[in-house]
Order: structure tokens, then sequence, then C-alpha cells
């Protein structure tokens, strides 16, 4: 376990990390699948196919997201900023063999990509950006939930003064 | 006019000829290496892909093997039968081999196809299978196309042709990479091939931009281009057709429509004559 799970005991409670990696190249979902699978404890889920993977992430909540730039239904630019919008917390990653500066300037300013990898891939480097990509993520969710907590905590005493000088008028 | 004069005169000849010979094998040469250039970077995604995933797999494979081993001592320490887990390890490491060979497969494709264009047999004339040639050549350049142009082939069967088969496939490459610059996003590019006689015919097709009329009596002429600078050398047709034609005593024609393609015909004599064998 990493340092950092460690101190957000609050992320100790939750299921395993969920990452969803998209390729049309299925011997690289192949690779990286039982290379995380033996590195770690991650739920991975991956796919061929855009379309599937977006319909997955309307279900699941998914904690990185790895993507392939060139692909045939549309480019991992326009699908992460689909998968954006259905979850907007969790992490984008993109890892391709198209070394374009271009796509990259383009994909970090368009879908705030957490990280921008270039194939072939260094699997070390590539783990520790998904374990940090998932504390963003988990870190994200617990402020969201905090945050949620303060406006509840907020609503109620509101409710308690006004009954406080409802009482007292 | 001397005797010596004329002598003087036809050596001279000889040289400047000679010297031609050499300048045109210096353009066919480069002409070879820019077409290939242009794809460097289509052919470095192709390759970096299946290296990407034979790295990973060999990392996870010594991995996965160092923890069988130690699974396999533990069990004989405790005089245990085979442990469990072993299996499921043996398992992966059968399917990432068999990952590895695709990839391995894949690359030797790409690097066949470079062979075919560059270098090979060099100026001889040999034996060749024209399906062959379009297909190590689609090769390569469906690494500049990839997902944006689709390729459709109906190949017929064709006799062998007498051709020095890199000078066609550089023909070849210089109409599917200009295919695939007249195609601006999606499109789709045809290769047929037919037997016409003496002939063998391929037509290369695409749905791209069309050339205009005023530039289609030009377009074989040398220096002529449409493209931006830095994409095109004005040389690619004018090579290709003194290949066709020159080296190979064929024909190449085209057909063209504004805003619908273009299909470039060529037609290689299945063998050719003497005479422009050496011409």
């Amino acid at each position: 376990m990493s340092e950092s799970e460690k101190v957000y005991s609050a992320a100790e409670s939750e299921p395993q990390p969920t990452i969803v990696i998209v390729d049309d190249e299925e011997m690289v979902l192949t690779s990286l699948s039982a290379y995380l699978t033996l590195e770690t404890d991650y739920n991975v889920v991956t796919f061929t196919d855009v379309d599937e993977a977006l319909a997955y992430l309307e279900e699941h909540p998914v904690d990185v997201v790895v993507s392939d730039y060139l692909m045939p239904k549309m480019d991992g630019i326009k699908f992460l900023a689909k998968a954006k919008e259905l979850q907007p917390e969790t992490s984008r990653v993109l890892l391709t063999g198209h070394a374009d500066k271009q796509s990259a300037i383009e994909a970090i300013n368009k879908v705030g990509l957490f990280q921008y990898i270039e194939k072939p891939w260094d699997n070390a480097a590539l783990l520790l950006v998904i374990r940090n990509a998932c504390d963003r993520t988990r870190l994200l969710r617990s402020l969201q939930s905090k945050i949620q907590q303060l406006d509840e905590a907020h609503a109620n005493l509101k409710s308690a003064q006004s009954q406080l000088i409802r009482a007292f008028l | 006019m001397t005797s010596r004069d004329t002598a003087a005169l036809e050596a001279e000849l000889e040289r400047l000829r000679e010297e031609l010979q050499t300048c045109r094998k210096q353009l066919l040469e480069a002409n070879e290496l820019s077409a290939v250039g242009r794809l460097v970077a289509g052919i470095v995604h192709e390759i970096n892909t299946p290296i990407g995933s034979i790295l990973s797999n060999n990392e996870v494979a010594i991995r996965s093997l160092e923890h069988l081993k130690a699974l396999l001592e533990e069990a004989r320490e405790q005089r245990a039968g085979p442990p469990p887990k072993a299996a499921k390890i043996v398992a992966t490491l059968m399917n990432l081999a068999a990952v590895d060979k695709i990839a391995c497969e894949r690359i030797v494709s790409i690097v066949r196809g470079l062979k075919t264009l560059v270098g090979g047999a060099g100026e001889e004339f040999v034996e060749a299978d024209v399906n062959a040639i379009l297909e190590d050549t689609l090769k390569l350049a469906r690494c500049e196309f990839r997902r944006r142009v689709e390729v459709e082939t109906r190949f017929g069967d064709l006799p062998k042709v007498q051709c020095i088969p890199n000078r066609l496939g550089q023909v070849f490459l210089n109409i599917f990479v200009n295919a695939g610059q007249a195609i601006q996003g999606q499109g789709k590019v045809v290769v047929q091939t037919e037997r016409e006689g003496d002939f063998v015919h391929v037509a290369i097709s695409d749905t791209g931009r069309g050339i205009a009329p005023k530039d289609r009596p030009r377009i074989f002429s040398s220096g002529f281009t449409t493209k931006p600078a830095g994409l095109g050398s004005g040389l690619g047709l004018a090579i290709s057709r003194d290949i066709i034609v020159g080296e190979h005593g064929g024909r190449i024609d085209f057909e063209s429509e504004v805003g619908q393609g273009t299909t470039f015909h060529i037609r290689i004599p299945i063998t050719p004559k003497t005479e422009e064998q050496q011409s």
C-alpha cells in the first residue's frame, strides 16, 4: 500500500479503485491488465470500443480512465471529454503512440488531463501515475462529501436558528 | 569535321549520358527515401504499440516467474503438491506469450514493407507478384491512413510480371500518400487489379478532393505541386511516370472529379520489350 492510501483513512473503507482502460488494440489491454493485476488489487476493466466504455461509465463509479489517442470511432480526446461529462471527478490519462505535441496540448487544455503518457510506456512510471490519479479522485470525492456535510450542517443550523427565533418571539 | 573531332564529341556525349544516368539514379533514390520519410511518424506509431506491449509483458513475465519459483520452493519445503496459484500464473504467462507473438508479427510485417520499398533487389528486372507488392506497400500506407482512411482491395488473379519490385512499390506508395493527403477527414481508398491482355492493370481510387481541371495537364511535370511547402517535392508523379513508362514500358493515366475523388490507372506489361527495358 502506498503512503497516501494510509493517510486518507476515509479511503480504506471504500471498495478497491476501479480503473477503466480503452484502446482499440487488444494486445495493449492484455498487457496492461496483466501488469496491473500482478502489481495491484485494482478492479481493472478494459474496452476496445469507446461506446461500451461510455456505457460502463454511465453505470459505475470509476477512479481513473486511461485512453489511447487514435481510435476508429472517436479519438481519445473526444472520448475523455465525454467521460468528463459523465464523471467530472474521475482522473483522465491519455496513453498514446502518436508523438504529436499538438494533440497533447489539446488534450490537456480541453479535457483537464491528469497525465499524458507516450507509448512505449514504462510500467513503473505508469503505475505511479495511476496511483496518484486514484488518490486525486478519492480526495476530490471526499472533499465533495465534506462540502455536502457542511452544507447539511449549515442548513440544520439555519433551521434551528429560525426555530429559536420563532420560540422567543 | 575531322574524324578526331567526331570521336571527341562522341566521347563527350557518352560522358554526359553517363552523368545523366547517375543523376536519374540519385533522384530515384532520393524519392524513395522521401516517400518513406513522409510515413515515418505513422510507422513509429505502428511499431510503438507492439513494442510497448512486449516490454510490459516481459516485465510481467520476469516478476511472475520469480513468484512462481518462490511458490514451488515453498511447496517443496512443505512437501505439498503443486500450489493452486501456480496454474493461474502459468495461464497468464501463456496468454502473454501469445500476445508477444502477435506483436512481433506486426513489427515484422512493417519491416517487410520497408524492405520492399528501400534497397531490395536493386535495379534488376525480376518476376514478381504485383498484388504482393501492393499488399506490402499498403502495410506502410496504412500506418499513415490508420483510422482515417479505409482501404478496400479487390485483387484479381494476376500472372507474374517482369519488373523492378521496389520501383513499382515507390510508384504505388507515391499514389497512396497523395490519396491520403487528398482526403480531408474520413475517406476511402480502393485498390483494384486485373489482367488486361498483355498488361496488368492497377486502379487506385480515392474519395479525396480531386484535381482541379487547370492542374490536370501538369501533374506529371517535375516540380509541379499544389501541396504546402514541406509536404511535397513535386517529383512524386514525375518519377512515377518515368518508372512506369520509361523503365517498364507501361502506361499511367488518371481520371478525376473535383469534390469526388481521383483514380489512377497503371498498366504494366507482363513482359516488357527489350528496348524499353534498356531505355
